[in-house]
């Protein structure tokens, strides 16, 4: 069982990757962290500008982190922003083969994913956070994590004076304006995939698609609400901050304490 | 009027122990009818809460033939005439939120045990779904292309995912029976 973790530790595959002593310092270092602070541990990586395929290939790599029983402390939360990108997810057949290729010749590139949701747009200026969790250190429940991916969403945009909410259609929105897209994938308790929240970003690469197949609405972002330009450098740590509250979990940069890295969100 | 639903006083016995065990209500029940004479099969739903041999009609006063069996992953079978009918429990479409859409395998797919055969997705959430047993997919319930909502309203009975075969019948018996499957939801619980 992880330390920090109170839920069940998935079931594993053994991999040999030399972790044996970083590990142990790692078990002792956030054993200490859980005594003291009685939260789950969460590790923050934060990948800066990456392409789409690649923040694939980053979250499977810690999504097997679950499943190897020497590694403590596999929670983690993937921070970054894409190159313009048309996404879909397991429901791709309203998306064929004409479309996608329509999309790629506006110059984005497209991925069918294996996340919920429809079609969505990565781009500059919008906050990607992928959440590397497994449930069993929350609640085993889908919808109540998603629920509270929402209200971390809610409470980040509060503190920048946004009163933004919920609706039937899932996602953050501030009115008819959706202003951060949501679209996870769960196996074995472990989510991966996440949210993605408009900072500064070119807001029409959205109007050659019907966001998240809602027709009618509209998308918005942290500068568009506020009047001026708000950079995803500095709307993560707000993130980061809602995120440790929401959760109650202790997040950790790398090498940092937990101390440490509180003292710098706060 | 009570007189034409009662079933033999043997079979109300026969019937007792796993009815106490799933519903006592269907228990108190039917101890008041068994006062009544001779034997008709009556409407499922009226006296068995227990899904899902209730669906059954000539199962009612008999111990249910095809008991469910469940995974750690929250899926279920149900075997009958060789056939397992699988999908997911309530436990289970409760903690996904209302399903929207439904990603099955085709017919003919081979599957392992724990093998991911498909996906429910709910509020903008894909969630995989594993295998109870290794066999081949025979049947998928095609209902749920229109009518995603059917695994939230009817986990048990019209919102089955898929039908398979049984290469080996051995891994029923490592599944959880209905007690245990409510033990390890209170453990999760707590």
């Amino acid at each position: 069982m992880s330390p920090g973790c109170t839920g069940d530790q998935p079931q594993s595959a053994s991999t040999s990757e030399g972790w044996q002593d970083h590990a142990n310092l790692r078990a002792f270092r956030f054993s200490k962290i859980k005594m003291s602070l009685g939260k789950t541990p969460v590790s923050v990586v934060n990948l800066g500008r990456v392409a789409y395929r690649s923040a694939l290939q980053i979250q499977q790599h810690y999504i097997r982190q679950h499943f190897d029983s020497s590694n403590p402390t596999p929670n983690t939360l993937l921070l970054c922003e894409h190159s313009p990108v048309y996404t879909v997810g397991i429901r791709p057949v309203q998306y064929p083969a004409e479309e996608e290729q329509r999309l790629k010749d506006l110059g984005a590139d497209f991925f069918r994913t294996n996340r919920g949701g429809l079609i969505t747009f990565h781009g500059p200026g919008q906050l990607v956070c992928y959440p590397i969790l497994n449930l069993g250190c929350f609640k085993k429940s889908v919808r109540w994590y998603v629920c509270e991916i929402e209200k971390t969403v809610i409470n980040m945009c509060s503190k920048f004076g946004i009163k933004a909410s919920t609706s039937p259609d899932t996602g953050v929105w501030v009115g008819n304006n959706k202003i951060c897209a949501i679209g996870i994938h769960c196996g074995r308790y472990v989510t991966s995939h996440g949210l993605a929240l408009n900072c500064n970003t070119d807001l029409s690469w959205f109007e050659n698609i019907v966001p998240c197949g809602i027709v009618g609405k509209g998308v918005t972002s942290l500068s568009r609400e506020l009047g001026r330009d708000v950079t995803t450098e500095e709307a993560a740590p707000v993130l980061l901050k809602a995120f440790s509250e929401q959760f109650n979990c202790c997040l950790v940069k790398a090498d940092n304490s937990c101390e440490q890295t509180q003292q710098t969100l706060n | 009027m009570f007189s034409s639903f009662c079933p033999p006083v043997a079979d109300v016995l026969l019937f007792l122990p796993s009815c106490c065990r799933c519903s006592p209500l269907s228990a108190l029940l039917l101890l008041m009818l068994s006062s009544f004479c001779p034997p008709v099969a009556a409407p499922a739903s009226l006296f068995c809460l227990c899904p899902p041999a209730a669906s059954h009609p000539s199962l009612i006063f008999h111990c249910p033939a095809a008991a469910l069996k469940y995974t750690d992953k929250h899926e279920w079978v149900r075997v009958e005439d060789g056939v397992g009918t699988v999908g997911i429990s309530k436990f289970a479409q409760e903690a996904l939120g209302d399903v929207v859409y439904c990603g099955l395998p085709d017919v003919g797919t081979k599957l392992s045990q724990s093998d991911e055969f498909g996906a429910l997705e709910s509020v903008k959430a894909a969630s995989e779904l594993y295998s109870p047993l290794t066999g081949e997919v025979t049947e998928v319930n095609n209902a749920l292309s229109d009518n995603p909502g059917l695994v939230n309203k009817s986990c048990y009975k019209d919102g089955w995912l898929i039908k398979m075969t049984i290469s080996v019948p051995e891994e029923l018996d490592a599944l959880m029976d209905e007690a245990a499957y409510e033990r390890y939801i209170r453990s999760i619980e707590d």
